[in-house]
């Protein structure tokens, strides 16, 4: 119940950064919204499930994006529901352009703004070819950092458009409009010398950033990690390099690992059962559906859809790890 | 084509005869056949060749000039022509000079009682030397060269006047034959009918093979019975209706392609007998009985007696050629309506999806300005609409013009299909249809009209055309995927046809997945023509199965009730928007939405939006959320504050309870004086 950040903050204080307070209020406007049908149904019942799919996962299902980016949680567990949903797509091996994720994404949230999209496409793209054809996994892991670490990456931008223009004057700079991103042109002979900034400069800042940052940013040992490796690099070049850190992924907690993206034995089973249900079945599926039959041999866990994928299970990713064993100790 | 020379000579017998004086020459060169004493004789042609040239020499020999002589005169002067007393006395009035080969007219002599002149087959160019036949009632000039009508004046007894088959180009100086009977004019140049007004004693006019491209100024022919134009290129006939005894009118061969421009036959009371053969009007399916509706006083058409029965199925069929020229006219008239309705619509349309996308991009900068983007919108329409009519034959344009500028959608019905262009279409869904009229349609069409739009009246279209199974969308706007999630509301759809024009989501390579997912409780046998296969079915189960489990198995309880009741109710509001309130709708609805519940549950939570209600409804829950901001704050500060002073009082308690047991400690640390205090007490009460 106590724990040592409890009593530092003052009571109210501690409850907002937590979210508890965002919860608290969603659930009570939800109880608003349906409180005749709710009414009928029991209003502890609805509290119970109400905390319940908060701790799923999956109370985001369908709802306004507002509320869908309002906590880390909520972020972490829409890409989860992403993932879980349109595995398949990926698993079929469908190429899709960017407009195409979108629709997809709204299908789970009907006001999810194109922007972000687009940003997680460039990511991808690396340019401004967007109506190219992307896969899955790439989409996801790149939507995945622009997503879950959105405002992180705007200031990223900022700062890697200074070190840009302080340190290196000669190179051309193409900010777009309003977003905050910023595009180079590649100088053809020499890019990986002249391109982007200074890795440890860069990370400096980088790690400053994430002291003071009030919204999650990446655990700075896996920045550090990342921008150890090179010398110099672009902008688009970290975000790539986050997206693809397995570290960063793991940290986030959102989804598999890389190679086990399209592995998910309890779906699977679900999915075959579905199968058989369509009408005038063709026994052609069985064929496919054994392979990803035989590893399911994990029970099923349908009544809790969020598990710990990881190590570490966080329903905060703000707190690092120190934070999250005495946590889980005093609770 | 007269030579120069030919002229002149010709001129100079003019003037001989006005002198009186008149030169016979004799020629020594007479005919072979000669048998007889007085013989007609032959001016020797000053152009041999062009004697030479005709056919007509061929017979002149046989049937040459039968008891008469012509003496020819001279080099320069004209032939004339003498009787013998016996001919004479024998034919004492007429006189026949057929192909004799003559060039000019011959100067006839001592014959002023003459009444009948046979020139025929022969060559002249000009009438003259007869003006002294004043007695003269018939003259035949047929086969002639003749180039123009003239020489005429004096003959004022002249009744029957052949001239056909010559060159005349031109009816003249006719003015005072006013006793003429005949006028044949046939196999001649004649380009329109003049000058032939005054002739009231005209019984029989004669056009035949001449050039007329229509008739017209007929009046004053009076006692005119029977009139020829065929063969010529009469496109229209005018003013027969002047003509009071006219009873045999003949125009077979020519131009005439409607019964509208030889309308004034019609009108025509003593017209007996009339022929049209050999014009496109004959060729109609519709030609004899249109002739003899409106020709009762008709006897005979082209040369064949009109039986009282072909006059009794005349009058019959020709009603019906008409309500059906009628229906064709009215038929084309909104063929040509909807092709510009539709224009207009498209136009629209187009400046309508403009104006969004500059909205749009406006909108991120600058959220104030899309409403003067649609006002322009309208102004731009209606200026841009005259241009269009410009193009269209006078006809029609005027009858739409007036039509057209106010149309901005289009509702059609054809057989099975229902089609609808432009939003303001959609309004055809509140009026009442017939039971059978609906129950026919199959088909409907969406054509220039926001998907939104259409989701708003699908509840409508389910009750309305309850046998509609196969929908086509056509610039409608369709860009997302959960927009399928809207046609699950009906009650069934067989085939759905997207038209790539207008709705980017087919670009998709999942769409037809998607929709065969969604809708998959229709079993849809056709998309965009294609049959959907039994693999497609597994594919669409494939890759989002399992979207459809975690939605309906996942969904805490809550949300489900609330999207579920979202669903229906939005269906009300569709309804009742428009509809007023009707509660026999609401019911039906309500135990519809309970049969759409049971169909699909595990996709009923799938459903889609318009932008509208959602911003709309996010617009509600705004307050609700600040309520509850408020709210939650207000408890959770109550909360804190208690728990804050529950835990200041956690720490003070054991200190104010060791306080306290010290203080009873020490107050009964002496017993007597404490046993003393406490009966002074229990005294003092009483």
């Amino acid at each position: 119940m106590l724990s040592p950040e409890r009593l530092a903050l003052p009571d109210y204080e501690y409850l907002a950064q937590r979210h508890v307070l965002t919860y608290m209020e969603d659930a009570v406007c939800q109880l608003l919204e349906n409180r005749e049908d709710i009414s009928q149904y029991g209003i502890a019942r609805f509290f119970t499930d109400y905390f319940n799919s908060v701790c799923q996962g999956t109370h985001i299902l369908f709802r306004e994006f507002s509320f869908i980016q309002a906590t880390p949680h909520n972020r972490a567990s829409f890409l989860r529901a992403f993932w879980r949903c349109f595995r398949t797509v990926g698993k079929n091996g469908d190429l899709l352009t960017m407009r195409e994720y979108h629709c997809l994404l709204q299908l789970l949230c009907p006001d999810f703004p194109l922007e972000l999209t687009q940003k997680a496409a460039r990511i991808v793209l690396m340019d401004d070819a967007m109506d190219c054809l992307m896969s899955f996994s790439d989409f996801l892991f790149a939507f995945q950092i622009q997503f879950y670490y959105s405002e992180f990456l705007e200031s990223v931008a900022a700062i890697y458009q200074d070190l840009l223009s302080g340190k290196n004057p000669n190179t051309v700079i193409v900010p777009t409009s309003s977003s905050g991103q910023h595009r180079q042109r590649p100088a053809l002979g020499d890019a990986g010398m002249l391109d982007g900034v200074e890795a440890s400069l860069f990370y400096q800042r980088l790690e400053n950033l994430c002291d003071r940052h009030k919204y999650s940013c990446p655990p700075p040992a896996l920045v550090k990690e990342i921008l150890s490796n090179v010398q110099r690099l672009t902008f688009y070049g970290f975000l790539v390099a986050l997206s693809k850190h397995h570290g960063i992924n793991q940290a986030l907690g959102a989804l598999p690992d890389k190679g086990d993206l399209m592995h998910d034995p309890a779906m699977d089973e679900e999915l075959e059962r579905l199968l058989v249900q369509v009408p005038g079945l063709v026994n052609s599926i069985t064929a496919t559906s054994e392979a990803s039959c035989l590893p399911s041999r994990t029970p099923p866990r349908v009544g809790s859809p969020w598990k710990p994928l990881h190590r570490s299970r966080k329903l905060d990713a703000e707190s690092d790890g120190s934070t999250e064993e005495t946590d889980e100790s005093e609770t | 084509m007269i030579p120069g020379k030919y002229r002149s000579v010709s001129g100079r017998a003019a003037n001989n005869v006005n002198c009186g004086l008149h030169l016979v020459i004799q020629t020594s060169s007479l005919s072979d056949k000669n048998k007889v004493e007085f013989r007609l004789n032959r001016e020797t042609p000053p152009f041999p060749g062009r004697l030479l040239q005709h056919d007509l020499e061929r017979n002149y020999s046989s049937r040459q000039g039968d008891h008469i002589s012509l003496v020819s005169s001279s080099m320069p002067a004209f032939p004339i022509l003498q009787r013998s007393s016996e001919e004479k006395t024998l034919y004492s009035d007429r006189l026949t000079l057929e192909r004799q080969k003559l060039t000019v007219c011959p100067i006839i002599d001592g014959e002023e009682h003459l009444r009948l002149l046979n020139f025929q087959h022969n060559f002249i160019t000009r009438i003259q030397n007869i003006s002294n036949l004043q007695r003269l009632i018939f003259l035949d000039l047929y086969d002639n060269q003749i180039e123009e009508i003239s020489g005429l004046s004096t003959l004022k007894s002249l009744r029957v006047l052949l001239l056909g088959k010559n060159r005349i180009k031109k009816i003249s100086n006719l003015e005072n034959l006013k006793n003429l009977d005949v006028l044949d004019l046939h196999g001649n140049q004649i380009t329109k009918i003049e000058n032939v007004n005054h002739l009231c004693d005209l019984r029989v006019l004669n056009l035949a093979r001449n050039l007329l491209s229509h008739v017209d100024n007929l009046n004053g022919l009076d006692s005119l019975t029977e009139l020829n134009l065929r063969h010529n290129q009469i496109t229209f006939v005018r003013d027969v209706d002047n003509l009071p005894c006219l009873q045999r009118l003949f125009l077979s061969f020519n131009n005439i392609t409607s019964f509208e421009s030889v309308s004034c036959l019609a009108e025509s009371t003593s017209l007996s007998d009339i022929t049209f053969d050999g014009n496109p009007i004959a060729q109609e399916s519709w030609y004899k009985h249109t002739v003899l509706q409106n020709m009762m006083q008709l006897r005979q058409l082209d040369m064949k007696r009109i039986t009282e029965e072909e006059r009794r199925v005349a009058s019959v069929v020709p009603k019906k050629e008409e309500e059906k020229k009628r229906e064709s006219h009215k038929q084309s008239l909104l063929k040509e309506k909807k092709r510009l309705t539709i224009n207009n619509v498209a136009r629209k349309w187009d400046l309508q999806q403009r104006v969004a996308n500059i909205a749009s991009t406006q909108d991120r900068k600058d959220s104030e300005s899309p409403p003067q983007e649609s006002c322009q919108l309208d102004g731009g329409n209606i200026s841009a609409f005259p241009e269009e009519a410009g193009s269209l034959d006078a006809g029609l344009s005027s009858a739409l013009q007036g039509l057209s500028v106010t149309e901005t959608h289009l509702v059609e019905i054809d057989g099975e299909t229902l089609s609808l262009y432009g939003s303001g279409a959609l309004e055809c869904l509140d009026r009442n249809w017939s039971v059978q009229t609906a129950g026919m349609v199959t088909t409907v069409s969406f054509t220039f009209i926001e998907f939104d739009e259409i989701v708003q009246v699908l509840p409508k279209l389910k009750m309305k055309f309850p046998n509609s199974l196969h929908l086509k969308f056509r610039e409608t706007n369709l860009v997302m995927l959960q927009q399928f999630n809207a046609l699950a509301q009906l009650r069934r759809v067989d085939q759905l046809t997207i038209d790539p024009q207008g709705n980017p989501v087919v670009n998709f390579t999942l769409w037809k997945y998607y929709v065969l997912f969604r809708l998959s409780h229709f079993s849809m046998q056709k998309i965009n023509g294609t049959e959907v296969t039994q693999n497609d079915m597994i594919m669409a189960e494939r890759l989002f199965g399992i979207l459809a489990h975690v939605a309906s198995s996942e969904l805490p309880q809550y949300r489900m009730i609330s999207i579920l009741g979202d669903a229906r109710k939005k269906q009300f509001r569709y309804l009742l928007e428009s509809k007023g309130k009707k509660p026999g709708i609401i019911c039906e609805e309500t135990s519809d939405s309970k049969r759409f519940l049971g169909e699909n549950t595990n996709r009923a939570t799938l459903n889609y939006t318009t932008r509208e209600f959602y911003h709309e409804k996010l617009e509600e829950i705004k307050d609700k959320k600040k309520f509850c901001r408020l709210y939650v704050e207000d408890l959770v500060k109550e909360a804190t504050a208690i728990n804050m002073k529950n835990e200041a009082l956690q720490k003070l308690w054991p200190q104010m309870f060791i306080e306290l047991v010290r203080d009873a400690v020490i107050e009964i640390r002496s017993k007597d004086s404490y046993m003393k205090l406490c009966l002074q007490q229990i005294t003092d009460q009483k």
